[in-house]
């Protein structure tokens, strides 16, 4: 028999091996993806010849030229030519993979870039007289030649992909790279802030992106000042200072208030051992920590920072090393979650600045249409069907402020009820029978009462649940629910957790489990749908916070219908009772919803508004 | 079209029509209610697609015909009209209205052509009997508490009516359950009835079902194919889809071991787990019951809220348990209870626990237990 499958092609080659230069593209095609890759490998590089200067160029996006210089080291003239040959590095001897600290290992960038552009490097090394010019085409290599460089390295990489016109098409437009670029220089002068850096883009011209100095001071200082040049003020004033410590890993940054939130997960940055990466566990750890204080269409902002020992994480798990492994992602979870849950509850009570601000701003007759970042539009108060009066109106309309005050004397604080030892200070007034405003040493406060006597209330039967359990119904039919044997290991590895929601699941035969009971609270549920949830879960985040966050949005609700309505009149006892348990709750200062449930006003900003200044 | 009806006719059978008609639809004729007149009746006739309700009515046929009408606006006006008044409805079949009169109101409802609404196909049917109204009121109305109202397991979402063994010989069977409870019913099955295919009634055809079964002396006449089920009285018939699924083997998990019995006054026994479960708030409210030589104390224990206890005397000879329960599933199945004492078979605190009113055995309960 010798029937033809009309697949087989005539004119298949004999095996042979790959020429270097085809070795190199295929090679070169995992390292770089685009410019910013280059920009990404060059700094990196340079980085780790020691450099405090880092200067950046491009033009079109990257697609004419990238260029990185700095002044670190140098390149031995006559270590060129190595330097851009395959697997030749300066930076680790081979002997141990596990123990890396530099950015670079493998001896990978340069000869890809080289392969798939024009690459021209001038460079002098510290104890070297004169500089050296070295530049590669195609397989053709030129120099190296002398040159008049001073100090440090710059490397051109020009006219990307122009060997494969095909990985061109993949290119986004030209401000998609160029904002590939940037995002990219971005992240590596947080991780460094004792370099400094300098972004231009010299498409027409020179336009300055980026322009960072060397930040002074100690790590936490000159960290906070670099993310406040490079996030924006905005940011560090809203965010928290973090720094915990569990099993030899060590987690510091800065994490944004939840009431300073984004609609996308756009401004999450996170670094491991100084480098940036993109991995789900850890985006998957953040989102968890704030999971309580915000809702799921809000997303935290944050720059986080992990170091370890590198032996206890691989980094050479993908080829532009933005995913990590560590050994044990448990630990590197918790430590995420629950040194954020900790700053954040010790920071409950910050309600953040651009709500205050949005809140002065307001105020001010002359500036009408100042930035509001946070404050929602609440609904007008039951009973007013006009719109929101302005202040001066309001005691005209209601008439119950001045009338109460009449009857029941001013709101003068009470005996040892001084404002000055009081975070939220006294009650004074309600308005709208919704806002309590409360005087404090240094200004004033205003509370959303419903918002927060439903956190309060939510807060205590999250507690409640946490000591007791959550009860479990058991199944009259117990749910027998196909899953893979990986899967079931999965399950069987937070059992216990399960458990203590109310699911008590069990192995059954190789390829099932069966669940005996479900969360008594959720009522009738679909178990089958909420393994199946659990397990993306576990698979996407390493851990599994759906159950928990469908408890708790139950809590929520049957918060919102325990608390006091906005629209119901408080006495002053009421209100400075509600004060007081605001203060002793860590996580009152938002909502359920991670809307702010008071904001405060310090007299200065008070003075301001009148010109006392 | 032109007939005369007797206000309270039209109301009864309007009010079971827009009991069918689903209150917002996306497809306008499946909002009207068809009505044709001929001979000396007047048929309504309302349909959801899955459901179909045709009611006739005695009227003065003056002109034969038929036309659509919304159902909902026509059941208003009805309802809004004074008792004892003749209701006048006509249809020139050309201007596309429906004249409604009734002494001096007037009313001009746009009608839908009758061409247009949809018509259940009949089907073959299996099995024809015939049951006494208060028979088939029971059947249902003790199952359907433990109806499920979760979507994903919509084989669950009605009752399952059959014929099964019973203790005394072949009986007419309805079961239902949402995985937390059970309820099993039966009764003596009727003449015509051997071959009866099980099928699942869905939860809305129960609720329109007991609308037909209030009259004590009515006989409905019952057929099942494999697909429906209809319910007729001599002057309506409820036609309906089945559930398409296989309801769950659900004799396997009702237990016949359980030996630790309990006797109590249904009543008693309702009203104070009523009372202990009002210091929860929970949605979820476990009641624990802690079973003694012939006593049962039910607790409860809110920890913010507080606590609460009550002692009842019950008739208990087995060593002593402590078994919990939410406390909604014990009131629902104590309330299915009309005059005997409520019988309770437990076993441990994590199986099943069986109830019966008194020895009847014709209907049996379960309900599982909670882990606080
Ligand atoms: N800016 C620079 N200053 C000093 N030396 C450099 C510079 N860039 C590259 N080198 C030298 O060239 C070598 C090759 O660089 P390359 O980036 O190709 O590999 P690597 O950094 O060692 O590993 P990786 O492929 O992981 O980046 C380096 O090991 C280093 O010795
Ligand atoms: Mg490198």
């Amino acid at each position: 028999m010798n029937v033809q499958s009309p697949n087989i092609s005539r004119d298949r080659r004999v095996i042979s091996q790959l020429d270097e230069a085809a070795v190199n593209r295929i090679a070169a095609g995992e390292v770089v993806e685009r410019p910013a890759s280059a920009v990404k490998e060059l700094i990196e590089n340079a980085i780790d010849a020691g450099a405090s200067r880092v200067e950046v160029a491009y033009a079109s996006g990257g697609m004419s030229f990238v260029e990185v210089s700095d002044d670190g080291t140098g390149i031995p003239t006559a270590e060129l030519p190595l330097a851009l040959s395959r697997h030749a590095t300066s930076k680790i001897d081979g002997s141990d993979l596990l123990n890396i600290h530099t950015f670079g290992f493998r001896g990978e960038a340069l000869p890809s870039l080289g392969s798939v552009a024009r690459l021209s490097i001038e460079t002098r090394f510290w104890e070297e007289d004169t500089g050296a010019a070295y530049s590669v085409e195609g397989s053709v290599a030129t120099g190296p030649k002398p040159c008049s460089r001073v100090r440090g390295t710059k490397v051109r990489v020009a006219d990307i992909f122009y060997a494969t016109p095909a990985r061109l098409k993949f290119l986004k437009s030209e401000r998609a790279e160029a904002k590939a670029i940037s995002d990219v220089v971005k992240r590596l002068a947080m991780a460094s802030p004792k370099v400094a850096f300098c972004l231009t883009d010299r498409t027409d011209g020179a336009r300055k992106l980026l322009d960072v100095p060397v930040e002074t001071g100690a790590l936490p200082v000159a960290l906070a000042a670099r993310l406040g040049r490079i996030l924006g003020r905005e940011f560090t004033q809203n965010a928290i200072w973090i720094d915990a410590e569990r099993d030899g890993l060590q987690l510091y940054g800065m994490a944004g208030l939840p009431t300073y939130s984004k609609g996308a997960a756009v401004a999450q940055y996170l670094f491991v051992n100084g480098r940036p990466v993109k991995d789900r566990m850890l985006t998957g750890a953040l989102r968890a920590a704030y999971m309580d204080v915000m809702s799921r269409d809000r997303h935290p902002v944050a720059a986080l920072f992990v170091e370890c020992a590198p032996e206890l994480v691989d980094v050479n798990v993908h080829p532009a090393k933005s995913e990590v492994r560590f050994r044990d992602a448990g630990v590197a979870r918790g430590l995420i979650v629950s040194g954020l849950r900790h700053a954040l509850a010790d920071a409950g009570h910050r309600s953040s600045t651009t709500i205050s601000g949005a809140t002065l701003g307001a105020f001010e007759p002359e500036r009408p249409q100042a930035p509001v970042y946070q404050m929602e539009t609440r609904r007008v108060p039951a009973g007013h069907t006009a719109p929101m009066p302005g202040f001066a109106e309001a005691s005209m309309l209601s008439g119950r402020v001045e009338a109460r005050s009449a009857d029941e004397g001013s709101y003068e604080p009470e005996e040892g009820l001084s404002p000055s030892t009081l975070p939220l200070g006294a009650a004074r007034a309600q308005l709208h029978e919704n806002y309590i405003i409360a005087q404090t040493t240094d200004g004033m406060v205003i509370v959303d009462q419903h918002a927060a006597h439903e956190r309060l209330v939510y807060e205590t039967l999250k507690t409640r649940m946490a000591e007791n359990g959550v009860a479990a119904q058991v199944l009259l039919i117990p749910e027998i629910i196909d899953v893979t044997q990986e899967q079931i290991a999965a399950l069987e590895a937070i059992a216990e957790d399960l458990a203590r929601l109310g699911i008590d699941l069990e192995r059954f035969g190789g390829n099932a489990v069966c669940v005996r009971s479900t969360p008594a609270i959720l009522g009738e549920v679909d178990a089958q749908a909420m393994i199946a949830d659990i397990l993306d879960e576990l698979e996407a985040e390493g851990a599994s916070v759906g159950v928990e966050a469908r408890i708790n949005a139950i809590l929520s609700r049957v918060s919102c219908h325990g608390s006091i309505r906005s629209g119901r009149r408080m006495t002053a006892d009421e209100m400075n009772a509600l004060l007081r348990q605001m203060e002793d709750n860590p996580m009152s200062g938002q909502c359920n919803h991670g809307r702010p449930t008071y904001v405060s006003l310090k007299l200065a900003d008070i003075e301001k508004l009148f010109g006392r200044t | 079209m032109k007939v005369n009806i007797e206000r309270s006719d039209l109301l009864k059978a309007m009010s079971r029509a827009q009991g069918v008609v689903e209150r917002r639809n996306t497809i306008p004729i499946l909002a009207n209610v068809l009505i044709e007149a001929e001979g000396d009746s007047v048929a309504f006739r309302a349909t959801d697609l899955d459901i179909e309700v045709v009611d006739k009515t005695n009227g003065m046929v003056n002109q034969a015909g038929a036309t659509t009408v919304g159902a909902h606006t026509l059941h208003e006006i009805v309802r809004k009209l004074p008792d004892g008044s003749q209701v006048e409805l006509s249809d020139d079949g050309q201007s596309g209205r429906l004249e409604v009169k009734a002494g001096r109101s007037h009313f001009s409802l746009a009608t839908l052509p009758k061409e247009d609404f949809p018509i259940m196909a009949t089907s073959e049917y299996a099995s024809n009997f015939a049951v006494p109204a208060p028979t088939l009121r029971r059947l249902f109305d003790k199952a359907k508490f433990a109806i499920s109202t979760e979507e994903t397991r919509y084989y669950l979402n009605g009752v399952y009516m059959h014929s099964a063994d019973g203790p005394d010989g072949k009986t007419l069977r309805c079961v239902a359950t949402d995985g937390h409870r059970l309820a099993q019913i039966d009764d003596t099955l009727p003449e015509g009835a051997e071959e009866l295919p099980g099928v699942i009634v869905p939860r809305k055809t129960v609720g329109e079902l007991r609308k037909l079964l209030d009259d004590d002396d009515v006989q409905i006449a019952v057929s099942v194919s494999e697909t429906k089920v209809r319910f007729s009285t001599p002057q309506i018939t409820l036609t309906s889809k089945v559930i398409d699924g296989s309801f769950p083997d659900y004799a396997r998990v009702i237990p016949a071991g359980n030996t630790k019995r309990m006797e109590v006054d249904a009543a008693e026994f309702a009203a104070a787990v009523d009372r202990v479960s009002t210091v929860s708030s929970e949605r979820s409210r476990a009641v624990k019951l802690s079973l003694d030589e012939d006593r049962l104390i039910l607790s409860v224990n809110a920890p913010d809220s507080g606590a609460a206890d009550e002692e009842l005397a019950v008739a208990y000879a087995d060593e002593p348990l402590e078994i919990g329960f939410n406390a909604k599933y014990l009131l629902e199945i104590a309330s299915q209870v009309d005059r005997e004492n409520a019988v309770f078979m437990f076993n441990t605190a994590a199986d099943p626990t069986l109830m019966r009113e008194g020895s009847d055995a014709s209907a049996t309960y379960v309900v599982m237990p909670m882990r606080v």
